[in-house]
């Protein structure tokens, strides 16, 4: 299947939408479940968009831009994932990990930005000082037009331009290539959840991952509700233990200090 | 103007309509996000209209809380309307500088905490998981759910706002007090569903027989690793993932690549 250049230039205006929406963490259309949807409804597939948005969510469920970090871009990821699935015929896990230099490079891009755009801040000091509030504005947002403007072109390049090379690329790959692609696609969202894992588990969350891990293991349900209602569960029963104890705490120290004045008292006479 | 009338201490006053505003406003938090400051440049942008009508005339005070939220801050994006509003009531009620801005840094570092793990680390791996079983049977189900959860997390920046603006000085000792336990409940039921992510999401299938005598072979995934627990394998591999992560302090990246490189032996060997 062959990327028009109409379609080429509505997933760039798209990308410029998605992008703002990343850079400000507005309305999470970032988020392949959503990107891979409007690039599949765009190129007139949109069960394979859909289809590669679980996909693509799950793998990259982990690659979160918390703390101020830049994670693989999920954005690229999930217009490339859905564009080369397109083209090549390929399934979709096997898409993901050939999407991925695509995310890879964007998000070297903003890691760039984000030492690029440190030059503003001396302007800005200067204008907050002598209080030209229009010109700051104008300033502060121009970094988000910087970026929607990159993600535009960038997406229309990779996904118009790049469209042959990655075809032939893709249709001389032997079968255990493609196939190892694929197994890769299937075992990525690991390393989202092994991310996920380093920023909160301790030792004290161990037995509930253990809890989770069995009760979908042998829930046969289609999605993973009940999981999360356990889970639920699970944690206002730590709530109102905690809160109990906190309580109690505060009680017994209460009387402690009624007990010591007491004594305080009766010493004194 | 008729709305900015003054308070006790001269200052002007917001309406429930302003602080809304200012909760959309938030948006803008990361709009210069650079690495000098983080989302200082953004955070001010989202503050300004705000700013302004409390100091009104007052251009040297105006000035001077500018310069102030132009200080370094990072906090989690659904916690800055917290915050935002928290800080305009107190700007409002003319507290001091130093106890404005005090209050602010010592309070983003918290909120980030407890935000990002309600946020990135809890909501996001439920709505993710559930929505994926649908998106991967194909159903619009999936995207529609996904949209409209966030599409609420948006406009819930407005009440947060509220939230931060009614609860003034008194909210912040509960804040403290309450964030420990909160994130630590949210941290319970995040790690429940990444347990059940794993087994539902995380694919290793072993391809290899062994043959055990002639014309008879067990397959070592069905006959095997199944027989002692399903989803051994992808437990055992994200548990390898992790302890990389964590203690090795191995980059994603390189995790990710060498997923790929692992795959691509094993399928070539036909193990995989």
């Amino acid at each position: 299947m062959q990327v028009t250049l109409i379609q080429g230039l509505l997933v760039g205006l798209f990308a410029i939408i998605a992008g703002v929406d990343f850079w400000l963490e507005g309305l999470y259309l970032f988020r392949p479940m959503i990107v891979c949807t409007i690039t599949g409804a765009i190129l007139g597939d949109l069960t394979l968009g859909i289809i590669a948005g679980g996909l693509t969510e799950l793998a990259f469920a982990g690659l979160t831009p918390v703390g101020g970090t830049q994670p693989p871009n999920p954005i690229m990821a999930g217009i490339m994932t859905v564009v080369l699935a397109y083209t090549t015929g390929k399934t979709p896990s096997t898409a993901i990990g050939l999407a991925l230099p695509f995310s890879i490079l964007m998000q070297y891009i903003i890691l760039f930005y984000y030492s690029a755009f440190s030059v503003l801040t001396k302007k800005l000091d200067t204008y907050a000082e002598n209080v030209e509030t229009k010109k700051f504005a104008r300033l502060a947002m121009l970094p988000t037009v910087i970026v929607a403007l990159t993600y535009g072109v960038m997406a229309f390049l990779c996904v118009y331009g790049a469209q042959e090379p990655m075809k032939a690329l893709v249709n001389s790959m032997p079968v255990w290539l493609s196939h190892g692609f694929e197994i890769a696609g299937n075992i990525l969202p690991a390393v989202g959840f092994g991310l996920l894992l380093k920023s909160m588990l301790k030792a004290e969350y161990v037995p509930y991952l253990l809890l989770g891990f069995t009760a979908a293991c042998f829930i046969k349900f289609g999605n993973l509700m009940p999981v999360a209602v356990i889970g639920l569960a699970l944690a206002f029963i730590e709530f109102y233990h905690n809160k109990k104890q906190t309580d109690n705490e505060k009680k017994l120290r209460a009387m402690i200090d009624s007990a010591s004045e007491s004594e305080d008292d009766s010493d004194g006479i | 103007m008729a709305s900015n009338t003054p308070t006790e201490t001269g200052r002007g006053k917001l309406t429930k309509h302003d602080v809304r505003v200012l909760g959309l406003r938030s948006i803008f938090n990361q709009s210069a996000m650079n690495y000098e400051r983080m989302q200082a440049d953004g955070w001010t942008l989202a503050m300004m209209p705000a700013l302004k009508k409390i100091y009104g005339d007052d251009k040297e005070g105006l000035a001077a809380a500018l310069d102030a939220n132009l200080q370094f801050i990072n906090t989690n994006n659904y916690a800055a309307p917290l915050l935002m509003g928290l800080e305009a009531s107190l700007e409002e009620n003319g507290e001091k500088r130093s106890t404005i801005d005090g209050l602010r840094i010592a309070l983003f570092g918290p909120l980030a905490g407890i935000g990002d793990a309600i946020t990135w680390f809890t909501i996001l791996p439920i709505v993710a998981g559930i929505t994926a079983s649908f998106a991967k049977q194909g159903s619009i189900l999936g995207p529609l759910v996904f949209f409209l959860v966030y599409a609420a997390m948006f406009l819930a920046r407005m009440p947060i706002a509220m939230l931060g603006y009614n609860a003034g000085t008194k909210a912040i000792s509960k804040i403290r007090e309450n964030s420990g336990i909160v994130s630590h409940c949210a941290s319970i039921l995040g790690c429940t569903v990444i347990g059940g992510l794993i087994a539902t999401y995380v694919q290793i299938s072993v391809k290899t027989r062994i043959h055990v005598a002639a014309g008879h072979s067990i397959s070592i995934q069905t006959e095997f690793f199944d027989r002692i627990f399903p989803n051994l394998l992808p437990l055992a591999y994200t548990f390898l993932l992790y302890y990389l992560l964590k203690k090795k302090n191995v980059s994603p990246v390189v995790l990710i690549l060498a997923t790929f490189v692992l795959a691509i032996v094993f399928s070539w060997l036909g193990v995989l």
